[in-house]
């Protein structure tokens, strides 16, 4: 198959949404991973009430489709700030996915902090490390091992959620694809350039975790032989 | 099977076995006659665990004889088959199966190899459990029961396939040692009911008193055979003097 | 205008329909899904490559694609390729309904390949030994051990998926098929009032997903029960112990911590 001139137009345009989704996907992520740290900490404090509302609120966000989510913020976010300011397709993708994914990584974070063994809090004690110094170099770092097969488990979920913003009118990858499968009567390549975006970026992202894990997991493999 | 040589339990001979480029076991040869206990020790590495997986064939050899009860061992899948229904095994982390309560762990084997009915390998399966002394755990999973009874179970679960021999890699290995005792006093009731055993162990207290002969291994080959009594108070060789000297303090 | 509890009643109706299709599809999903992931998973785990590799790539696209795009894939791309257009399958992919169904199954199967090889990995190599010397043949070893151990292993993160892929469900609507999402989108449309369909529409998913949840809890139970007694054992202490070491360690908030550091 032959690509005309107009085609590469088009595939001009598709390279352009695919930066615009990569920043959707990056600063979601960044920010979900940011809120997550901070409010999985925060939930596992030892307050009946944090526990409670923690409880209610991860299990509705958790129960409902991203993309309801979306919508919600795209055409109810106007309505719900009061009608005063429009809310941006932007805008209301990355509220939707900070707003999921906040507390996928939150839930994360909880179970990466509670399956670390209590010997290493009391070992870091007895050794009269102090806080700070603790968590730095002996608790975080195997916090960061537990959850990091999870963390990028969400990061290729949140790529892939992105593309739910073009529904939302986003001119992203994925909505100039549409364009031009329909303009050019060619879906069947333009959908599978946009497919090929975020197969490849998932491998890629692949390849980089596995050695990341091999990195924080040093020392892991010799204990299991 | 009558005659004046007696059919060997075991017959090895000129057993080769390499794990890529090394040489795992260099021509083992031994004989085991019915009824009688091996026990073979030797230093960690020397071959003891792939000479006892080879006689049934969980691995395969390279070159040499193996025959189980005038059985070769060979890559035939029948006769594979064959002589694992004739060789128990226990293993030093027991192995059973989690997902089956201790009874049915029993009955698995003689309903799927021997075709057995469920009410009859019920019946099989409780007996060789009120046999290693655990009958009344029947009904729970292996999770919730301690080394020393898995092990029991294990030794049960193998008992039920009704084996000529048995063979033991380390079974008291990953015991506390309160729970050696209870699994080597079922192992010493087997051996006086008459079984063939091949036991990798170092238990030496429970090879002086079972043990027909000792085989001492080193480097995958067979250093030295002796009767217990001889191979304790009278090494020949300076390596077995050397193990022993480092096991018994 | 919040939320509209007379516009949600009226609209209920509709909605329950809606919510109908969503079932519908994740249900047939998860069959065809199975259907495909199987002989998929063989392959993936075979040790030759003629079989190993296409199943490796199958699933690297299919996880990679955005469900999104295999819904225009299947429906539009598809169409456009003569061998499918004049071939004797088209009555199928010109149904937008099957097309949201094989999209989405294609989808869920590459997942389905890797948690089940995940969870026959994961069968210690000593128990299938222990089938083997018991003289099990290597069939009922793969039938009576492997499998339902991998199972069992495998649960998890298979109620993970299947959750996961039915709140993705939601995005059938773009081919037209009137699931759940697209009749809150409808009702939006007619009325001008966002936040109470998609409100109505957000609490019939929770219930459908909770729904999920408790039914693999129940299986969990019934499957694991042999784990009962080891996992009480081993989790109490720890997560008991945590709370208190953590709001010493955050020093955020210290209620009774009498150990000083
Ligand atoms: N699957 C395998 N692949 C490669 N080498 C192996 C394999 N299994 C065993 N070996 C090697 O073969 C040698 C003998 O191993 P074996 O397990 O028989 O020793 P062992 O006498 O039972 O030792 P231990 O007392 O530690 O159980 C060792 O050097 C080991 O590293
Ligand atoms: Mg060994």
């Amino acid at each position: 198959m032959l690509i005309s001139a107009s085609e590469a137009g088009y595939f001009q345009q598709l390279a352009r949404g695919a930066v615009i989704t990569m920043e959707l996907a990056v600063s979601g992520y960044i920010l979900a991973l940011i809120g997550g740290a901070v409010v999985g900490l925060v939930t596992l404090l030892p307050n009946r009430a944090i526990q409670a509302v923690w409880r209610v609120y991860a299990s509705i966000v958790m129960g409902v489709p991203s993309l309801l989510v979306i919508f919600l913020f795209y055409y109810g976010g106007g309505t719900l700030l009061g009608g005063i300011i429009d809310i941006t397709p932007f805008e209301a993708g990355l509220t939707a996915l900070v707003v999921v994914y906040t507390v996928y990584v939150a839930e994360l974070v909880r179970g990466a902090m509670r399956n670390v063994p209590r010997g290493q809090f009391e070992a870091t004690a007895a050794l009269a490390i102090r806080p700070v110094g603790a968590w730095l170099h002996v608790i975080m770092p195997q916090v960061v091992r537990l959850a990091l097969p999870g963390l990028v488990n969400i990061w290729m979920i949140v790529l892939k959620d992105t593309a739910l913003v073009s529904l939302a009118g986003l001119n992203d990858l994925v909505s100039h694809a549409k364009t031009a499968a329909g303009a050019t009567k060619e879906p069947f390549i333009f959908f599978i350039a946009a497919a090929l975006f975020f197969v490849v970026f998932s491998a890629v992202t692949l390849r980089f975790s596995a050695r990341l894990e091999a990195r924080f997991g040093r020392g892991l493999a010799v204990a299991k032989a | 099977m009558s005659g004046t040589a007696p059919l060997p339990a075991i017959m090895i001979a000129g057993l080769d076995k390499f794990y890529g480029g090394f040489h795992a076991l260099k021509h083992i040869d031994l004989e085991v006659r019915r009824g009688e206990k091996i026990v073979v020790c030797g230093p960690s590495g020397s071959g003891k665990s792939t000479l006892i997986r080879c006689i049934n064939r969980l691995e395969p050899h390279d070159s040499g004889r193996i025959v189980v009860n005038g059985i070769d061992v060979n890559d035939a899948s029948s006769n594979i088959q064959d002589v694992r229904r004739e060789v128990g095994m226990v293993f030093q982390s027991f192995n059973l199966f989690p997902h089956l309560t201790i009874l049915e762990n029993c009955m698995l084997a003689p309903r799927l190899a021997l075709g057995m009915k469920k009410a009859e390998a019920e019946r099989l399966a409780q007996r060789f459990l009120d046999r290693v002394h655990i009958g009344e755990q029947a009904a729970k999973f292996p999770a919730q029961l301690s080394g020393g009874q898995q092990q029991r179970v294990a030794i049960a679960r193998a008992l039920c396939m009704e084996p000529r021999i048995m063979l033991f890699d380390e079974p008291t290995s990953s015991l506390d040692p309160e729970m050696i005792k209870e699994v080597l006093e079922v192992m010493e009731e087997l051996a006086d009911d008459g079984m063939t055993m091949i036991c990798v162990t170092h238990e030496m207290g429970f090879a002086r008193r079972v043990a027909s002969r000792c085989v001492f291994m080193d480097q995958g080959e067979i250093v030295e055979i002796a009767e217990a009594a001889a191979f304790f108070e009278a090494p020949r060789s300076d390596r077995l003097r050397a193990f022993l000297s480092q096991i018994l303090h | 205008m919040p939320f509209d509890p007379s516009l949600a009643w009226d609209s209920l109706p509709r909605m329950l329909f809606g919510l109908a299709n969503t079932v519908g599809i994740t249900a047939l999903t998860l069959v065809l899904g199975l259907a495909m992931a199987i002989p998929v998973t063989l392959a993936r785990m075979s040790p030759r490559r003629i079989f190993r590799l296409p199943a490796a790539w199958f699933v690297m696209f299919f996880r990679g694609t955005p469900a999104l795009i295999l819904m225009y894939l299947v429906y539009y791309g598809l169409a456009q390729l003569p061998s499918i257009h004049d071939g004797p399958l088209w009555p199928i992919f010109a149904n937008a309904f099957a097309c949201a169904v094989i999209g989405l199954a294609l989808n869920h199967a590459s997942y389905l390949v890797e948690i089940l090889r995940g969870g026959l990995e994961a069968v210690p190599a000593g128990l299938v030994e222990a089938s083997a010397a018991l003289g099990i043949s290597p069939r009922q070893t793969y039938q009576w051990v492997r499998l339902p151990l991998a199972m069992r292993y495998a649960l998890k993160a298979y109620q993970n998926e299947v959750i996961g892929f039915t709140k993705g469900t939601a995005v059938v609507g773009v081919i037209t098929v009137v699931d759940l999402t697209a009749t809150a989108n409808e009702v939006f449309e007619r009325t001008y009032d966002p936040v109470t369909p998609m409100l109505t529409a957000a609490v019939l998913y929770w219930c459908l997903i909770n729904l999920m949840r408790i039914g693999f809890e129940f299986a969990d139970r019934r499957l694991n029960r042999h784990l009962a007694a080891e996992e009480q054992r081993r989790r109490k202490p720890v997560a008991a112990s945590l709370q208190p070491a953590l709001a010493r360690w955050t020093g955020l908030a210290a209620p009774n911590t009498e150990r000083a550091l």
